[in-house]
């Protein structure tokens, strides 16, 4: 078991995560489909500002403490030494990546007309920090940081339509616009998924090097968990995208309450996907 | 949901193994056994760290945290001055920081007879 202050982190780098890809998510779902969620639209642009603000948060604390990881106490979380170490680092390039992403992407939601590129700009910016520090640019190569960036806009993408989709499915009166965003979704997910998939196994066999390694050594296990809860998460979306949102299209509003409980546990299963690969990022060692 | 949710986290976080802990080799030696207290104790890092924090602990004293003042620069080989407190088991805890900015720790321990 990592100490407290690992705990902690994955902690910090979970709600960074969340923070940081439902936002871009919701800004990538308000510019791919500005007329079908135009009901929710003030609802989506509020939670992408708090989800921004939220990730700001935890890149400051997770930034905090690693300090604290230094010097064994709490004390560390302040110390004006240790966090000047640490901004010479790359870790203090990344925070003003992100805290740079997230400002741009809480602005962009106040401007009109092209606010939302701004933020999508912006949310890009702090994805891009996750392919500057880490295990996966560790490797050393730009080709395996842009596939590193388009799985993150692959998963904000996915992610920023759960909420939108849902709450959209609880309005009975625009029960056709869900059934029509659920078919979108659907149509782009289509081509979206199995790159997101071959993209996120390809980094996994350049990491690992080995399929062996995903048994016997901590880091293989951990990013096993996270791959069967992918196939949970894939089977959900099947569901949804074969069953409820064609019932949906033929005017069965039951469907659309199926539909929206269905996104409500994979909301779940993608949180433990995601503390997964908190973990996997914050406290494991690669086997090589 | 909550239940699952819980548990797959917990295994998450069971099979951790704590990371990041690429040190060399150390004198004394791990679990070495000698005959007298080294006037200091030395680690040999694989990659440039900078050490932000080492502890001794002997069995019959509160921890002691070692100076580390000195040691202002990333580097790959620290030797620290160390302060006998006699027989038995001494343990050695260590944290730094990669030039990478990932935090490390380790620890090793010896016995003096």
């Amino acid at each position: 078991m990592p100490d407290i202050w690992g705990i902690a982190a994955i902690f910090a780098k979970l709600t960074l995560y969340f923070g940081v890809v439902g936002s871009t998510g919701l800004v990538i779902i308000l510019a791919t489909f500005p007329n079908l969620v135009l009901p929710l639209c003030r609802r989506i642009k509020a939670k992408a500002v708090v989800l921004a603000g939220l990730s700001i948060f935890a890149a400051m604390f997770g930034f905090m403490l690693r300090g604290a990881a230094l010097t064994g106490d709490a004390d560390g979380m302040t110390d004006p030494e240790m966090l000047g170490l640490l901004w010479q680092t790359p870790v203090g390039d990344v925070l003003v990546y992100r805290i740079a992403g997230m400002a741009i992407l809480i602005a962009g939601m106040f401007i009109p007309r092209f606010g939302r590129w701004v933020s999508l700009a912006g949310g890009t910016i702090a994805l891009w920090s996750f392919a500057k520090i880490g295990h996966v640019p560790d490797l050393q190569q730009t080709g395996v940081r842009l596939l590193l960036l388009l799985h993150l806009l692959g998963i904000a993408f996915w992610i920023g339509i759960l909420g939108p989709l849902r709450n959209l499915s609880r309005l009975p009166e625009h029960l056709d616009d869900a059934a029509l965003l659920g078919h979108r979704f659907g149509q782009a997910a289509a081509v979206i998924v199995p790159v997101l998939i071959l993209a996120g196994l390809l980094m996994a066999w350049l990491l690992l090097g080995d399929l062996r390694a995903l048994l016997s050594t901590g880091y293989g296990q951990t990013l096993l968990i996270k791959l069967v809860l992918v196939g949970a998460i894939l089977i959900l979306a099947a569901a949804n995208k074969l069953r409820f949102v064609p019932a949906m299209q033929a005017g069965d509003s039951k469907a659309a309450q199926h539909l929206a409980r269905s996104i409500e546990i994979e909301t779940a299963v993608i949180l433990v996907v995601l503390a997964a690969t908190a973990t996997l990022t914050s406290v494991q060692t690669l086997p090589n | 949901m909550k239940k699952l949710a819980t548990f797959a986290l917990m295994t998450v976080l069971a099979t951790s193994a704590f990371a990041h802990s690429p040190v060399d080799h150390t004198t004394p030696e791990n679990g070495a056994t000698i005959t007298e207290v080294p006037p200091e104790i030395s680690f040999n890092f694989a990659n440039d760290i900078r050490l932000t924090r080492v502890d001794m602990l002997h069995q019959d004293h509160p921890s002691v945290r070692l100076d580390l003042r000195d040691q202002t620069s990333f580097d790959r080989v620290f030797t620290l001055p160390l302060e006998g407190m006699g027989k038995g088991t001494y343990r050695i805890e260590w944290r730094g920081l990669g030039s990478d900015g990932h935090a490390m720790q380790g620890e090793f321990s010896f016995t003096v007879e």
